[in-house]
């Protein structure tokens, strides 16, 4: 450990908060009454996208009590009468475990094989809150609208992963050079 | 010394165990958290207020740059249509001013059959005006945040009203927040009436932009453009507030286009009619009694 002055401790506080931050920030947006057609629907999904991108570098900032609170808070902000509150907290789990799980096939590879990552993750998270959805109400709720979000969102990633990822460059211990591509699962960059 | 290297290598152990389960542990977690919602209903009602009334002011900073946006969105499609929407305008006006003659027509006539019956009017209404500051529009649900909560008088089961007509109720009430659910959530269910025929019928949402009418008796006399306004029934809105048209007939279905446009509300009235219903009950012993009429409190406008 070395002497830092305030400036490092103040940058190293301001990365390690800055995951949990942006997501805190997509969650507070997702109420945001954005009438912007298609766009305003994929506003639900976006914590999920934030859990996902910042999974691939940095996992050990989205420590796993954070996520359960953000998908808590997400819950209760977002819910009707009668929606599951945790389903959201037990998405984000999972898609964590997911990403650092195959970190081989998603850290370093080309964005596509990324891309394919977040449709597939993003399914299985959809998939998961539609069914605990229509389990908790015990209605039989039309999935249209749920693929749609998934839809909109699978196509928005590429817009905002490259922001988000841009966010994540700012630190040096991003990625390095040798584990690209031979990460193994469990491993992290810190 | 060898108390304390147990001691470490005790709680080594533990912390691998937590690590190696951690994921079990925090899914348990989250499933726990689901059936305690699922089991007290009122708990999670409580942490869904507490929560709204957290977020409302970060939503309420950011309202604004979004409604800017929105706007922006919203001229651009305009321009698109604008010499269209000018000319249904002029011939929306010609008809109107023509309506406009017959109401205040009816409008003496009115007053002065009610002079001769001595009628007595219904309570006075009081409104609040309201920014919405977050939408609750999902997969799941239909529904909006206001910027105002109990401390001005906003109380569960008033109506939430627009130029238009009925948006929804409210909902959920915090300290200085609220949620109405819009007559479009699969959530509502809403006496109603068929102006022209008086017959009863339900309206419900389902997420979906129109409305569904379930009729208590035949759908026989049903046409499009027939108006539907509240029924009063229940005993949460009073008679007559109109709600939206008749668009579609077919074999037992019947939907109706809501009057208020849910893609542009920005500010809404929540009406107190002092009708104190089914849906009131179940809170209206916190909730505070309304002002009477022309006694605005600060901070808002009363009618």
């Amino acid at each position: 450990m070395r002497a830092d002055g305030v400036l490092a401790v103040l940058d190293r506080w301001g990365r390690a908060a800055l995951p949990g931050s942006v997501l805190l920030f997509f969650v507070l947006l997702t109420l945001a009454p954005l009438r912007a057609p298609y766009l305003s629907d994929t506003l639900p999904l976006l914590p999920a996208l934030v859990v996902f991108q910042f999974s691939l570098a940095t996992p050990e900032r989205l420590p796993g009590p954070l996520l359960l609170a953000m998908g808590v808070l997400l819950d209760l902000l977002l819910g009707g009468p009668g929606a599951p509150v945790g389903v959201s907290a037990m998405g984000f789990v999972l898609i964590r475990a997911a990403v650092v799980a195959n970190r081989r096939y998603l850290v370093g590879v080309p964005f596509l094989f990324q891309w394919f990552g977040f449709c597939i993750l993003m399914f299985g998270f959809v998939a998961l809150v539609w069914a605990f959805t229509a389990l908790w109400t015990w209605t039989a709720i039309d999935p249209v609208p749920a693929i749609m979000q998934y839809l909109v969102v699978a196509v928005t990633y590429p817009l905002l992963a490259p922001l988000l990822a841009r966010v994540r460059a700012r630190d040096p211990l991003n990625v390095p050079e040798l584990s690209r591509g031979t990460a193994q699962p469990g491993e992290t960059t810190s | 010394m060898a108390i304390r290297d147990d001691f470490e290598v005790v709680a080594g152990q533990v912390r691998t165990v937590v690590q190696r389960f951690a994921l079990g542990l925090l899914v348990v977690a989250a499933f726990v958290i689901m059936l305690i919602g699922k089991a007290d209903t009122v708990l999670v009602e409580h942490a869904r207020v507490v929560a709204l009334d957290v977020a409302s002011p970060v939503l309420e900073a950011i309202a604004r740059p979004v409604a800017y946006a929105n706007r922006a969105i919203a001229d651009l499609r305009e321009f698109a249509s604008l010499r269209e929407e000018n000319a249904r305008l002029r011939e929306e006006n010609a008809r109107l001013l023509a309506w406009q003659t017959a109401a205040r027509r009816l409008e003496n006539e009115n007053e002065g059959l009610r002079g001769l019956a001595n009628f007595r009017e219904g309570p006075e209404a009081s409104f609040i005006t309201a920014r919405i500051v977050g939408d609750s529009v999902n997969a799941y649900m239909r529904g909006a945040l206001l910027n105002v909560g109990r401390r001005v008088g906003v109380a569960p089961g008033q109506a939430v009203v627009t130029g238009e007509g009925l948006a929804g109720r409210i909902a959920e009430v915090g300290e200085n927040s609220a949620r109405v659910l819009f007559v479009t959530d699969v959530n509502s269910r809403l006496p109603v009436l068929i102006e022209r025929t008086r017959e009863r019928a339900i309206l419900a949402g389902d997420n979906s932009t129109r409305l569904r009418l379930t009729l208590l008796q035949s759908v026989a006399g049903v046409q499009r453009g027939d108006r539907i306004v509240t029924s009063g029934h229940g005993g949460s809105f009073p008679v007559g507030i109109p709600v939206g048209e008749v668009v579609e007939t077919n074999e037992g279905s019947v939907r109706v286009r809501p009057f208020t446009d849910f893609s542009r509300l920005e500010f809404v009235r929540v009406v107190d009619y002092g009708v104190t219903g089914l849906v009131g009950s179940t809170s209206g012993g916190t909730a505070p009694q309304t002002a009477p009429a022309g006694t605005p409190a600060p901070g808002q406008k009363v009618r």
